[in-house]
């Protein structure tokens, strides 16, 4: 009863959480979905227009676009995930570590941070992944080495505001362990506020994947993805602009709808809304 | 306040935009001055480093003793004349009087043997042209004396890598000053990756120079460098494709100009890994439909390849039997008789020892149409179950890897024909010593048959030999052959003059001028 008025009080949060749903299906049930196989290329068909038996068109070697699109979300929504998860794992824990042991610890870790964001994100990410080589693992790990720092940063503050409170010199007198004081202490009390800035950064994320496909520095054919779709459409923009118009049309609406997510949740789960 | 703040952002970003807009134009009306949009192609200005000489003679900088006009044939340049002796084992070559280095030193027979030398003592592609026993200057003359009588020596003379350079002007930091030669145009600036910049040599011995300057602007992305020459960034646009004919067909503002060139593209197949296994080789080739890559991915823009000197120069490919034609059911037979079978259902072969085979095909950026036949090949192939991962480099990183070793598949694309003659052509890549076969190919008869073309002075008799090298080659599936590309040249009507020479060593000339 209560989640369907949580529901109906928040309704945008209900729309973009469905629609985001959505994209989660199609992202799943992608082999159904799609028309065709993403990979088959039939080079007769090269450059295909918009049709009845390919209704996204085709691209260089004949591959069906609308199945690639399809199949795309997969790759972006997967590896989005991932990196989401990586670098929120990874950066809170170095936060909390950093914001309740203090002194030298404290210092080494935000120093870390504070070089990796003394660059600018996306030409560091590059440069990593330059360095690693292109493929879409490579990538996230790219994107995750300069991303972490926030998650850090904003957990560190969180740690030292509470790390004062009675109940943590309590638990600490009453000589509980240092780890269980974390997990039981610390850590509720600040996941809400890091769980609303991941689901933010999910379209950013996806976005900067995208990038690095883009620029050739991610995912690598022929796997289909959007940013790699979208560089592969532009030597043929004059002539097949469907080879860019879908993928294009696929990352504006997904990220739309993960950003708008974010936010709603961030408007649901705000303690300072109620 | 904050509208006021907002308004002031946008001021500056419309300046911005407007000088980023505002200034490639304005640089292209400049007078006198023509923009060439180039593809990248050389880390430095040494001539005798891969294949950098290349770059020195394309932007009219670097000049050699013979040269090759726009029908392929050979034309005195800094040499006058020349001739063999009775044995063929010397060469006299008579250098032009009159003629000065940009710098204003008089070109003389000992300032060529100088930089003969240079070149000899420091480019390790050198010897696979010829290797002379002495280089003596005569007064005027010059003297090349080889072991063995070499019939090729004027066309190899004519190979960028034999620029004529200042070798007594040299300068400290060569790589990036450039070297100084004798052509229509001088360097001035180079910026690796970025542009170079040529301006008029005041002391050309052919006729007069009429542009200030040249500015060569590295535009590595194809898209791109087709809209600079849309918007008028730059005048002339190499290295363009049939795809982007459709941009500027019918538009009296652009000339369009196509040669079916000497250029092959193919894939060397590095034989010390498991593509050392002679069915497994077989199999790839059959596997790829060239001919369909080249009329329909390419639109025209090639001939499908099967053999390494293309049908534009008259050395049999029509005769040339080609056992490993696109047969995509015989590549899976030969697979199976060789013991390549898919183990554990993913839909790609194991190796006969039961292994897991991943071919790495290394291919670059700069010419769009390598990775449309890569990716092209890597469908087809999984047809038949080969599995091929493509990686995708700069042009200068990939010469690293070809150097290395560390590839089982590379993409070349290659003139066939810088000496008028496929001699060199052959040597450089299929001979067994040879530094630039890396791929470890080795079949002593196509060894004995080189030797024996180098020193054959007979036309009739070296295109026969060069027919068996090439058979031996296709029957040995050396290498993989996509196919012989038609090179395009896109220039503006504001520039007249612009020629293609088939030997594409040769792109800007004294005879490039801006319309009346």
């Amino acid at each position: 009863m209560k989640s369907v008025k949580l529901f109906k009080e928040n309704k945008q949060f209900t729309i973009f959480l469905i629609l985001a749903l959505a994209v989660v299906g199609v992202a799943v049930f992608a082999p159904w979905i799609a028309p065709k196989d993403p990979l088959e290329a039939v080079m007769l068909d090269s450059l295909k227009a918009p049709c009845a038996q390919y209704p996204c068109g085709t691209d260089k070697l004949g591959r069906d676009v609308l199945s690639r699109v399809i199949f795309g979300t997969r790759t972006s929504l997967v590896m989005t995930l991932i990196l989401v998860a990586v670098i929120f794992v990874i950066g809170t824990t170095l936060g909390i570590i950093a914001g309740y042991f203090g002194g030298i610890v404290d210092a080494v870790i935000m120093r870390i941070a504070d070089m990796m964001i003394s660059f600018p994100g996306l030409v560091l990410a590059i440069a990593i992944a330059g360095m690693l080589g292109p493929n879409l693992t490579n990538a996230v790990i790219a994107i995750s080495a300069v991303s972490w720092t926030k998650y850090a940063r904003l957990s560190r503050s969180m740690v030292l505001k509470g790390k004062k409170a009675l109940y943590i010199e309590a638990a600490v007198v009453n000589g509980t362990k240092t780890l269980k004081i974390l997990v039981r202490h610390v850590l509720p009390n600040m996941v809400t506020q890091m769980v609303v800035t991941a689901a933010a950064d999910i379209g950013t994320m996806m976005l900067e994947l995208a990038s690095l496909s883009f620029l050739g520095f991610g995912a690598t054919a022929p796997t289909p993805e959007w940013g790699l779709m979208l560089n592969e459409g532009r030597t043929y923009m004059a002539k097949a602009p469907w080879l860019m118009i879908y993928p294009g049309i696929a990352i504006v609406i997904v990220v739309i709808v993960f950003n708008m997510l974010g936010d709603s949740i961030r408007d649901v789960l705000d303690p300072r809304q109620e | 306040m904050r509208s006021k703040l907002l308004k002031k952002v946008l001021g500056v970003l419309a300046a911005c935009a407007l000088t980023v807009v505002a200034a490639p134009a304005m640089t292209a009306m400049a007078e006198g001055t023509v923009t060439v949009g180039v593809t990248s192609f050389a880390d430095t200005l040494e001539p005798t480093e891969q294949y950098f000489s290349w770059v020195i003679t394309r932007y009219a900088v670097g000049e050699t003793l013979t040269k090759f006009n726009e029908d392929a044939e050979l034309q005195p340049c800094l040499a006058e004349s020349w001739e063999s002796s009775e044995d063929g084992l010397t060469w006299t070559f008579k250098i032009r009087e009159g003629v000065k280095f940009s710098n204003g030193d008089e070109l003389t027979a000992e300032a060529v043997k100088a930089s003969l030398d240079r070149t000899f003592a420091k480019s390790s592609r050198a010897p696979s042209f010829f290797v002379p026993t002495s280089i003596e200057a005569d007064g005027q003359n010059l003297i090349i004396s080889t072991e063995k009588a070499i019939a090729g020596v004027p066309g190899c003379l004519a190979d960028p890598l034999f620029l004529i350079m200042d070798v007594a002007a040299e300068s400290d930091n060569i790589e990036m000053d450039g070297p100084i030669c004798t052509g229509p145009y001088a360097f001035q600036e180079f910026v690796p990756d970025d542009h170079c910049i040529v301006v008029r040599n005041e002391n050309y011995w052919d006729g007069e120079v009429p542009l200030d300057s040249v500015n060569f602007k590295v535009i590595g992305d194809q898209t791109t460098r087709s809209m600079a020459l849309q918007t008028g960034e730059i005048d002339i646009a190499y290295n363009l494709k049939a795809e982007n004919l459709i941009e500027f067909e019918g538009n009296p503002n652009y000339d369009i100009q196509q040669l079916s060139s000497l250029r092959a593209t193919y894939a060397f197949m590095n034989q010390n890994g498991p593509l050392g296994d002679l069915a497994l080789r077989q199999a790839f080739i059959r596997g790829i439909d060239r001919e369909t890559y080249c009329s329909v991915l390419l639109e025209g823009g090639a001939i499908a390849g099967k053999a390494p000197i293309p049908p534009t120069l008259d050395y049999g490919f029509d005769e040339l039997v080609d056992e490993n034609a696109y047969d995509p059911e015989s590549a899976k037979a030969v697979l199976a008789e060789a013991g390549y079978a898919d183990i554990d259902g993913d839909g790609f072969v194991e190796t006969p020892e039961g292994e897991k085979l991943e071919l790495n095909f290394v291919i670059y950026t700069s010419r769009a149409e390598l990775g449309v036949y890569a990716q092209a090949a890597q469908a087809s192939l999984k047809e038949i179950g080969l599995n091929v991962a493509l990686s995708t480099v700069s042009y200068e990183t990939m010469l690293d890897v070809k150097e290395s070793g560390q590839y089982d598949l590379i993409i070349w694309n290659v003139q066939t024909a810088t000496t008028g003659d496929p001699e060199n052509y052959l040597r450089e890549n299929w001979y067994s010593t040879s530094v630039h076969n890396t791929a470890g190919y080795n079949n002593p008869e196509v060894d004995a048959l080189i030797d024996e073309l180098a020193t054959e002075f007979d036309t009739d008799a070296r295109r026969d030999l060069i027919i068996q090298i090439q058979q031996h080659i296709m029957d040995d599936a050396a290498t993989v052959f996509f196919g012989y590309e038609t090179t395009f040249l896109f220039s503006s009507a504001r520039v007249t003059g612009v020629t293609m020479f088939p030997m594409d060593y040769n792109w800007f000339t004294k005879d490039v001028k801006l319309a009346e």
